[in-house]
């Protein structure tokens, strides 16, 4: 029997073993979770030399169970790699915790080993663990992944995908900028924050190369750049705006992040505007009817969101400073931030809005006693719309978690309508809105100072409700809308200065005065000449000149003759525009004011990326970008659809509702099998008693 | 088959005719959707069944060798196993019969644990391949289980045996597929023997399988894992049969 059972064994191992080796797999999950993109078949199939993964993994049975189930995710993927790559793609694996010239090696290139401390009752070790990548392709080019630990297939993807991608392509994609600085905190002249934490970010400057076109003088943009990013455009010259014009008709894309106002933080957090200007001094063409031509509505009001909810941060409790918090004594004594409402400091959320369409109208009717007016819900229904409409890639994430990223003080940027409300884009050109606010939002000329909460910590409540209260009157006494916050155009633009002169660079001005002045002397030297009398002549003129600067005189070079002005382009151009800037400025996105309660724009950066990605239009991964799971998220009661609601009857009614259910849940399936067996029970009582009584009969 | 098929019937009718399936059922039905609710129904989070199939072998484990307990050993003890083989049905049927009364029997209180999927469904968006994938993992990973205590069944007339030595092989098989064990073993183990430790538990391939990836080689493991200890199961029966 023993001997049976042994060679079963044996065979059966047998059997699963090569069951493992050549195995069908099926992926059923919906978002396809375990799988491969398009994007990384599309890579690997385009190889046309060897890449060769150098993957320095510690061995997996040393490693902690934390890192256990990462090293599996990257076993396995790396294997998918293997295999979608016929045979272009090698993954050779290293140990360098056997051999010292491999940990060297490590070293040297770049991977990096993880120390872990364990510790058992008698003894304190620390385990040395590697799990690094370097690519190499074609034996040329190559890119290190200091440390791979994905956690899911999805982000294994996400690491690996971009870098093989990286390494296989020569170029880095190049982004245009202009950036006029925010106001340096504490200062009252235009200082140095911009958006550097971003753009020298690791993650985005590997893929993306930016390079400054904001120029003096005004040079046409070069034809190979696509994008142009323009960050809180202020001081625009014609000239500028016609270096814009032309990119855009040529068919660039041009990504806008615009400020209506500018507002100073500082150490005492005064929140007081400072001077600024969208068009500089002496310009005919304004800034806003440039966007306006092509087909955007930039309107420099300041927008602030009454929701509730659109002016709370994400976590109130652990981050409150999103927003604005302020700091105050807890039940133990301890300082932390409360979160204090400020609705110029909100974002979009991922609701329709139509819903809240009664609960608005119930607001706004005075006289029918709490009832919702019909018709004005109606015609709400008619006119609102879902907060973050569009499903593109760049929201997806967003979606998953209800909201788009903070804004601080944003201005209207929506699409040029007609009377009525209907669009009204120019010809070849369609357009869309991508983020909406909710439509309990108040649009006004920015105020000189929006500080919420004054500078005395003592009267800081009543302060704070002075605020709202002034603010929450207006609210009621305007009419209910929703205000756009982004917007994309595109088409085939035709140029805002057509038919008019082309503006000229400084240097040609500077040229044509030079050279005017010089015939007006050289026409009043005629003039003195003909009256008899000798020329002025300056110290400088009578002054012989010696030296090199005798043969060479200087002159800056002659930039070269500017194409004739395109008035219609032939490739369709693309413009999107978002309403603030701030959400992307360093000190916002640093955290510079956590500490002090905020803003700190948490999801900012995150959202920078993903916009990059998305005006990118990266073929190669676009599939890998729009991979994004399903929202799955439960919602076991209704989102609330007013801003007024009572939160803790909100949290009674989830928790009795969670409760039911769980309770339900737990209580019906077991229950039902208690009262079935119950019955088999009686029923076989029953019988047993008749058969019993039978017997005796 | 038809022989089979008999036994199967007669196994399963027992089973509701007996207090064991309702003890069984309920207290298991309790524990599982007690715990796994507590996590899966809150608002917020994700309309998933990750808690409930995380709990579920956990469960198997300690619940399944008191439904096998009995299948053999209580034969023996009443002397009704004397009956049986006396019957003319062949030793492997008797086994696949009583095998299949108890996974189908699994497969009857797992159905009504679809209440919980269900209400996910009703509140979330439930991606239901990988929660029928994973209810099919989970059946396969019972039997399984099913499979090694109706073997240390046939081997002892005492019930209390049958449960303990199945537990310890139950946990012992769990255990090599779950990561704090391996790492332990990793220290005095060579890396090949944690391999071929770790490709012996069904843990590993339930994992696979319940994550909604359906992998022709966990399939295979598990029937072949299931027909290893079947065999042994009749081959023991049979051995006794000739034995008288």
């Amino acid at each position: 029997m023993t001997v049976h059972l042994l060679l079963l064994l044996v065979v059966l191992g047998q059997v699963v073993y090569l069951c493992s080796r050549h195995r069908l797999r099926f992926d059923l999950t919906a978002d396809s979770l375990w799988s491969t993109t398009e994007s990384t078949r599309t890579l690997l199939g385009r190889l046309d030399k060897r890449l060769v993964i150098e993957a320095y993994f510690s061995p997996k049975e040393k490693l902690p169970v934390t890192l256990r189930e990462s090293r599996a995710i990257a076993d396995n993927f790396l294997d998918e790699i293997v295999q979608l790559g016929h045979g272009r793609v090698v993954v050779q694996r290293f140990d360098p915790n056997a051999d010292k010239a491999v940990a060297d090696r490590c070293q040297r290139i770049g991977v990096k080993q993880v120390d872990l401390r364990s510790t058992t009752s008698t003894s304190i070790s620390v385990d040395r663990h590697w799990q690094g990548l370097r690519l190499v392709y074609g034996g040329g080019k190559q890119k290190v992944i200091a440390q791979f630990g994905p956690n899911s297939s999805f982000l294994a993807e996400a690491l690996l995908t971009p870098a093989i991608k990286e390494v296989t392509t020569d170029q880095k994609r190049k982004i245009g900028y202009m950036e006029w600085p925010a106001h340096a905190a504490g200062q009252q002249t235009p200082g140095g924050i911009g958006w550097n934490v971003l753009r020298t970010h690791e993650g985005i400057s590997k893929r993306y190369e930016f390079q400054n076109f904001k120029d003096d003088d005004g040079a046409l943009l070069p034809a190979d750049l696509e994008t142009l990013f323009l960050f809180r455009p202020k001081d625009l010259t014609d000239r500028q705006k016609y270096v814009l014009d032309q990119f855009v008709v040529r068919g660039g894309a041009l990504v806008v992040f615009a400020d209506a106002a500018e507002y100073v933080l500082g150490p005492q957090r005064a929140f007081a505007r400072v001077p600024f200007q969208v068009d500089a001094g002496g310009s005919t063409k304004p800034f806003g009817d440039m966007l306006l031509h092509y087909g955007i509505d930039w309107k420099q009001k300041l927008l602030a969101d009454m929701w509730g909810d659109a002016h709370t941060p994400r976590d109130r409790i652990t981050q409150a400073f999103e927003y604005l918090a302020v700091p105050q004594m807890n039940a133990f004594g301890q300082q932390q931030l409360v979160w204090v409402p400020y609705p110029y400091f909100f974002h979009a959320r991922d609701f329709d809005w139509k819903k809240a369409a009664d609960e608005l109208s119930k607001q706004l009717n005075k006289d029918g006693r709490g009832q919702p007016d019909k018709e004005l819900a109606e015609t709400f229904r008619k006119l609102f719309v879902a907060g973050m409409p569009s499903d593109d890639f760049l929201f997806k994430t967003f979606k998953q978690i209800g909201r788009g990223p903070g804004f601080y003080w944003p201005t209207w940027v929506g699409l040029r309508q007609r009377a009525g409300g209907l669009l009204d884009l120019p010809e070849d050109v369609e357009g869309r809105v991508l983020l909406w606010s909710s439509p309990a939002v108040l649009v006004e000329d920015a105020p000189q100072m929006l500080n919420p909460i004054g500078q005395n910590p003592q009267t800081r409540k009543a302060e704070h409700d002075k605020f709202l209260l002034k603010l929450k009157e207006r609210f009621l006494a305007e009419p209910r809308q929703q205000a756009p916050l982004m917007a994309q155009v595109r088409g085939r633009f035709s140029s805002f200065f057509a038919g008019a002169q082309r503006p000229k660079r400084p240097s040609e001005i500077k040229e044509e005065e030079a050279a005017a002045a010089a015939k007006d002397k050289e026409k009043a030297g005629k003039d003195a000449a003909d009256s008899g009398q000798k020329p002025d002549a300056t110290p400088e003129a009578k002054k012989p000149v010696d030296g090199p600067e005798a043969q060479k005189p200087v002159e800056a070079p002659k930039p070269p003759p500017e194409p004739e002005p395109l008035t219609k382009g032939d490739r369709p151009g693309r413009i999107v525009m978002i309403g603030d800037s701030d959400f992307v400025r360093d000190d916002f996105v640093r955290g510079d004011y956590a500490q002090a309660g905020g803003p700190y724009s948490i999801l900012g950066p995150a959202f920078f990326v993903q916009l990059l990605d998305w005006i990118a239009e990266d073929s190669d991964l676009v599939a890998l970008q729009a991979r994004m799971p399903v929202d799955r998220t439960l919602k076991l009661v209704e989102e609330e659809a007013t801003p007024t609601a009572d939160a803790r009857l909100q949290e009674q009614s989830l928790r009795s509702k969670t409760s039911w259910l769980r309770g339900l849940n737990v209580v019906l399936p077991a229950g039902l099998l208690a009262v079935f067996g119950l019955c088999v029970f009686l029923v076989r009582r029953a019988q047993k008693r008749t058969f019993l009584t039978s017997l005796g009969s | 088959m038809r022989e089979t098929l008999v036994i199967f019937r007669r196994e399963l009718k027992s089973y509701f005719t007996s207090p064991i399936a309702y003890v069984f059922g309920v207290l298991f039905l309790g524990f599982l959707l007690f715990f796994s609710s507590q996590s899966s129904l809150q608002h917020g989070a994700q309309a998933s069944m990750q808690s409930f199939f995380g709990l579920l072998p956990f469960l198997f484990l300690f619940f399944l060798p008191a439904l096998t307990m009995r299948l053999w050993a209580e034969e023996r003890k009443l002397g009704t196993i004397e009956l049986l083989m006396t019957f003319p049905v062949r030793v492997s049927q008797l086994v696949l019969g009583k095998f299949g009364a108890v996974v189908a029997y699994l497969g009857l209180v797992l159905l009504l644990t679809l209440g919980l999927p269900i209400t996910l469904g009703v509140f979330g968006r439930v991606d239901w391949p990988p929660v029928i994938a994973a209810y099919v993992a989970s059946l396969l990973f019972a039997s399984s289980f099913v499979a090694v205590g109706m073997f240390w069944s046939s081997t002892t007339r005492d019930q209390l045996v049958a449960v303990i030595v199945s537990l310890v092989s139950l946990v012992v098989l769990y255990g090599l597929g779950y990561p704090i064990l391996i790492e332990w073993m990793a220290d005095w183990m060579p890396a090949w023997g944690v391999d071929v430790l770790n490709a012996t538990s069904p843990y590993r391939y339930f994992e696979s399988i319940s994550r909604g990836v359906l992998d022709t080689r966990d399939i295979v493991y598990f029937a072949c894992f299931c027909g290893f200890f079947l065999y042994a199961n009749a081959l023991v029966l049979e051995t006794r049969r000739h034995r008288g």
